[in-house]
């Protein structure tokens, strides 16, 4: 990897953050296993066109905007009744083993250069452990950035038969000069006929680089439903990826985001396809007004011994500049034939009927164009199951369409 | 009294340059119920897209006057002139010539997903209201309205917070009375903009919304197309109350004689190649109907 490490992050700087947090030696070990894989860890693939890499992850001067012994935030959690939504530290000294069997089983702290960088040097995160038969409702993480860089990581452990639906909020509280860096990596693990519904909210300030990978395991007749919301940054990279290696799992994974100026989202969603009788729906809708970006991958991956699969996929973004860019990449993989699947992606401008159709109503063009965005933006709404998260997400669209 | 005054009307496809209307002449006074016919291609739909400011076509010359009376602005709260009553369309937008009363009914109405028809239609009317009373203020109070229209600030599926002039409430009630004179169900109010309708919906909640908005003059284009004989019933029954209760001028543009059984028109106009060939009672319906439009061809173009 060509990436310079920026000096401040070491060996000793790793031992300093674990040392905080009074950390088992297990974890210490995966930091330090991580940062010293760096070096031959590439970034994660990007989409590239002829002519063009969109999204340029090696030329972000990680020596400016990673400061790793600086980390600060401010977190708030709700809990829901019979559920554990505790800080990392908390967790590891009252869960210890349930964070051990699984930190990183999901997603593999060395997946790529950003995934093992953000393992070696989290000090935030949040683990939330819903036990057997557990249903806990709106279990809302709400987490400000304050300082340069902010690395965190959340667990997910939804044992047999228990179900949450979880907010996880992203912002920045206290204003700090300058370029920064937000890391977040989100491990969920189900149990048996557990239910996950994952809704995260990222408002972060316009300069900030963003990079998310969230990863859910399904077993028997487990769910994941993910919701990511992407408002805020300057580069947002976000991965969504659902393996559904239980049979009769399902997963939804639901996308909305809302680019302005020269924001850049990079956004991808991805299932494999591994237990028999497992259903995937991938759901993307972005606006783009004035030079905004993006780019989408969605990845439907159906494996050999998945028998019995249903599998759909639709990406649609919206254009309201001419100066604005988007591209699409639905991919399709089939290894067993006994799949019902479908992908598409559309890029497209406001339909000049439906607007006109609207001002021949008496409503102005501009009311028209709003309802029409907002309305654009319904179905990924109407999958949200945390009240507070719905709004806040439709708060944000309407106060962008201002 | 409301009177929309087309004269020798030109105009193209913007894009192509497809010259369509070559010069029509027209005029629908409230009250009146006027059905427009003519064979595919000869302008009858372009018309009524014209009348409401489509911008897919370019007005080449001519003009689409639309006159009031002091009864069709008696809900204006400003002082307004003589001069005030008489508007050229062909000078304001889409949702201006919508404030001062005109409506088109669309052949192939948008379908509209994530917003609600009650939220719609109640944005619709409170933006009618709002822009009536900006139309006719005086020009240099304008500018202190002119950046007001971005009122509209929560969800399409809740409606705006804002509650303009007629509440959330006081629509429902509205609404309902409406969908139940067209024997609409309750549910409509509550579905996506025409998403997924039947082609007969579709045209029911066109009248539903011509309901609402109370329009001076309707363009309705090709109501009747689709509809079975219960629906095509339940929509001549909206048109006529437009027209006997609210003085609602129509102009209908039709295929068929079989509407007009219900709409019974009090003119009837043919149109060929971009103009009104004839015009005359309802009797010209049911000679249209038996005979086509070949005779009407043969006796224009005999006569010139």
């Amino acid at each position: 990897m060509s990436t310079q490490l920026p000096a401040s992050i070491s060996e000793e700087t790793v031992n300093e953050i674990s040392a905080e947090r009074d950390e088992p030696d297990w974890l210490l070990q995966t930091r330090l296993e991580a940062l010293s894989a760096l070096e031959e860890l590439e970034m994660p693939s990007v989409i590239e066109t002829p002519g063009r890499r969109w999204t340029n992850l090696e030329d972000l001067d990680y020596e400016s905007i990673v400061d790793p012994l600086d980390q600060r935030d401010e977190t708030e959690r709700v809990s829901a009744e019979g559920a554990k939504v505790l800080d990392f530290e908390t967790a590891l000294e009252e869960h210890p083993e349930l964070v051990e069997e699984h930190f990183g089983s999901v997603t593999d702290p060395q997946t790529n250069y950003l995934t093992a960088l953000s393992t070696a040097l989290f000090t935030t995160g949040t683990v939330i452990y819903v036990p057997e038969g557990v249903d806990a409702e709106d279990v809302k993480v709400r987490a400000e950035m304050n300082s340069t860089s902010l690395f965190s990581h959340t667990l997910v452990v939804a044992e047999d038969n228990s179900s949450a639906t979880i907010l996880e909020r992203i912002s920045n509280g206290s204003a700090v000069d300058g370029d920064r860096y937000f890391s977040n990596l989100v491990e969920i693990v189900t149990g048996e006929n557990a239910y996950v519904q994952y809704g995260s909210l990222q408002n972060l300030d316009e300069d900030v680089y963003d990079f998310t990978l969230k990863r859910g395991d399904a077993d028997r007749y487990a769910t994941i439903d993910w919701i990511e919301g992407n408002i805020g940054s300057r580069l947002t990279r976000s991965d969504i990826e659902t393996e559904l290696n239980g049979d009769s799992s399902e997963t939804k994974i639901v996308g909305a985001f809302f680019g302005h100026d020269d924001q850049h989202f990079d956004i991808n969603a991805r299932v494999w396809h591994n237990g028999e009788h497992t259903t995937a729906d991938l759901v993307t809708r972005g606006v783009l007004d004035d030079e905004a970006r993006s780019v989408y991958e969605g990845v439907q991956d159906v494996g050999r011994e998945a028998w019995d699969t249903s599998s759909y996929q639709r990406e649609n973004t919206l254009m309201l500049s001419d100066d604005s860019e988007a591209d699409a990449s639905p991919k399709l993989i089939i290894h067993n034939h006994d799949t019902e699947a479908s992908h598409s992606a559309t890029v497209g401008q406001v339909d000049a009927e439906d607007l006109f159709y609207m001002t021949s109503r008496a409503i102005s063009p501009n009311t028209a164009r709003n309802m029409l965005v907002e309305g654009f933006f319904v179905p990924v709404l109407e999958e949200v199951e945390v009240d507070e998260l719905r709004d806040d997400i439709d708060d944000l669209i309407v106060a962008r369409l201002d | 009294m409301a009177t929309l005054e087309l004269k020798n009307l030109q105009a193209q496809v913007a894009e192509t340059g497809e010259e369509i209307l070559r010069g029509v002449d027209l005029e629908v006074n409230n009250g009146e119920i006027h059905a427009l016919m003519g064979p595919n291609g000869s302008g009858k739909s372009t018309t009524a897209k014209v009348i409401a400011g489509h911008p897919a076509y370019e007005v080449t010359g001519g003009s689409v006057r639309l006159t009031l009376s002091e009864a069709d602005v008696a809900d204006i709260d400003v002082d307004i002139d003589e001069a005030d009553l008489t508007w050229d369309l062909l000078d304001l937008e889409p949702n201006e010539r919508a404030a001062l009363g005109i409506f088109l009914a669309f052949q192939y109405p948008a379908e509209i997903e994530g917003v609600t028809m009650v939220n719609f239609l109640r944005q619709a009317l409170n933006a009618k209201l709002d822009e009536r009373e900006e139309l006719f203020e005086d020009e240099d109070e304008e500018g202190a309205d002119a950046e007001d229209d971005s009122g509209y600030d929560t969800s399409p599926m809740e409606g705006p917070a804002d509650d303009g002039d007629v509440g959330v409430a006081e629509f429902q009630q509205l609404l309902k009375e409406k969908m139940e004179l067209l024997d609409m169900d309750e549910k409509f109010a509550e579905r996506y903009l025409n998403a997924g309708f039947s082609g007969g919906e579709k045209k029911q909640n066109e009248v539903l919304q011509a309901a609402i908005l109370e329009p001076s003059i309707a363009v309705l284009d090709e109501i009747d197309s689709g509809l079975d004989i219960d629906r095509l019933q339940d929509v001549s029954e909206g048109i006529n109350a437009l027209r006997d209760e609210q003085g609602t001028g129509i102009l209908q543009i039709t295929h068929y004689q079989r509407i007009l059984d219900y709409v019974e028109p009090d003119h009837v106009h043919v149109m060929l190649d971009g103009k009104i060939a004839k015009s005359g009672g309802a009797e010209l319906a049911e000679e249209l109907e038996d005979e086509g439009y070949d005779w009407v061809r043969e006796e224009v173009y005999e006569a010139a």
